[in-house]
């Protein structure tokens, strides 16, 4: 698995960047969703999500 | 390109996921919530001496003694539409780990260079997740029902995060990394609960009459068991259905950038 992974090292660095920018953009949107539905302070938003936010045992009140 | 594949899979399977959690819970801990609600509140009598009720505020649902905060706020109505409302907020949670995990196993996949992503590797991503975000967490702050006083809930939200991103990184190193290294996994592992999860002194119910504080606490078992299988459910399903999408969806875009000079 080790010489898997050196060989992709190898590759040309703006195929890196072409896909490191987007899975690291993806994977940022996903923790903001799921910040906004699981830990905003804003009232609204935490009746909302509030039996969510239980169910998936954020810290909820 | 990349980017629109990873989030429309990631909107597929966060649908998919979410809406069969909702399915799950509507039968198991929906019913312990309502149970609890009805209990929640009936401290505020003898609240103002003790700083531990001042954490245990009240909903729009409890009606009478819903702080003023509260009351003011728009919530949903009990019945269909606050089971619409919980439906929706599931969905977007599991499109959100569904982003991270469809991230996650597809730079797996790209640096490892093989055709890895599959539902069978997916589930092992999932059951990772479950792990960060329901486990590690869950350890230090057991399932809360409405009505249970804790700690100050900026505390609990940050150790949250902290036990989460433990996990995260801790497997992460026990996982991927080669040599001796790995095991600095088990003492990121650790670190949350050599912080030490906040609590407060007199347990989840105090304050509370006996009476009700034992009908409470018999409901807090069932609760963490729904919970647990819940969660479980989501991010097994996440998982089985990112490790898909991704193979089917994703591995197509990432072997076309794979070959720009």
């Amino acid at each position: 698995m080790q010489q898997q992974a050196a060989l992709q090292i190898a590759r040309p660095k703006s195929a890196l960047m072409a896909i490191a920018m987007p899975v690291l953009t993806a994977a940022l949107l996903g923790a903001v969703i799921v910040y906004g539905v699981g830990f905003s302070p804003i009232a609204a938003a935490h009746n909302a999500a509030h039996d969510a936010r239980h169910v998936n045992v954020f810290p909820c009140h | 390109m990349l980017f629109r594949r990873i989030v429309l899979c990631a909107l597929l399977v966060g649908a998919l996921a979410g809406l069969l959690v909702s399915a799950v819970q509507h039968w198991q801990a929906i019913p312990l919530i309502a149970a609890a609600e009805v209990f929640e509140g009936s401290t505020d009598p003898a609240e103002p001496a003790t700083p531990l009720a001042a954490t245990a505020h009240d909903h729009d649902h409890s009606h009478d003694d819903a702080h003023a905060h509260d009351a003011a706020e728009w919530a949903p109505e009990d019945g269909t539409e606050r089971h619409v409302w919980t439906a929706i907020a599931n969905v977007l949670t599991a499109i959100g780990f569904g982003l991270v995990l469809v991230a996650a196993i597809t730079i797996w996949e790209h640096l490892r260079g093989r055709p890895l992503a599959s539902a069978r590797t997916g589930l092992v991503w999932g059951a990772a997740g479950w792990i960060c975000v329901f486990g590690l967490p869950t350890l230090g702050l057991p399932p809360e029902l409405p009505g249970s006083v804790a700690a100050p809930l900026g505390d609990r939200q940050a150790w949250w995060l902290l036990a989460a991103a433990s996990g995260a990184a801790g497997l992460g190193l026990l996982a991927f990394v080669r040599g001796p290294l790995r095991w600095a996994g088990l003492a990121v592992l650790a670190l949350p609960f050599a912080v030490g999860a906040p609590h407060l002194a007199g347990g989840p119910f105090a304050g509370y009459d006996i009476g009700i504080a034992q009908q409470m606490e018999a409901l807090a078992g069932p609760f963490a068991i729904a919970t647990t299988i819940a969660t479980a459910v989501q991010w097994l399903a996440l998982g089985g259905l990112s490790g898909w999408a991704v193979a089917r969806w994703v591995r197509p875009a990432l072997a076309d950038l794979a070959t720009i000079p």
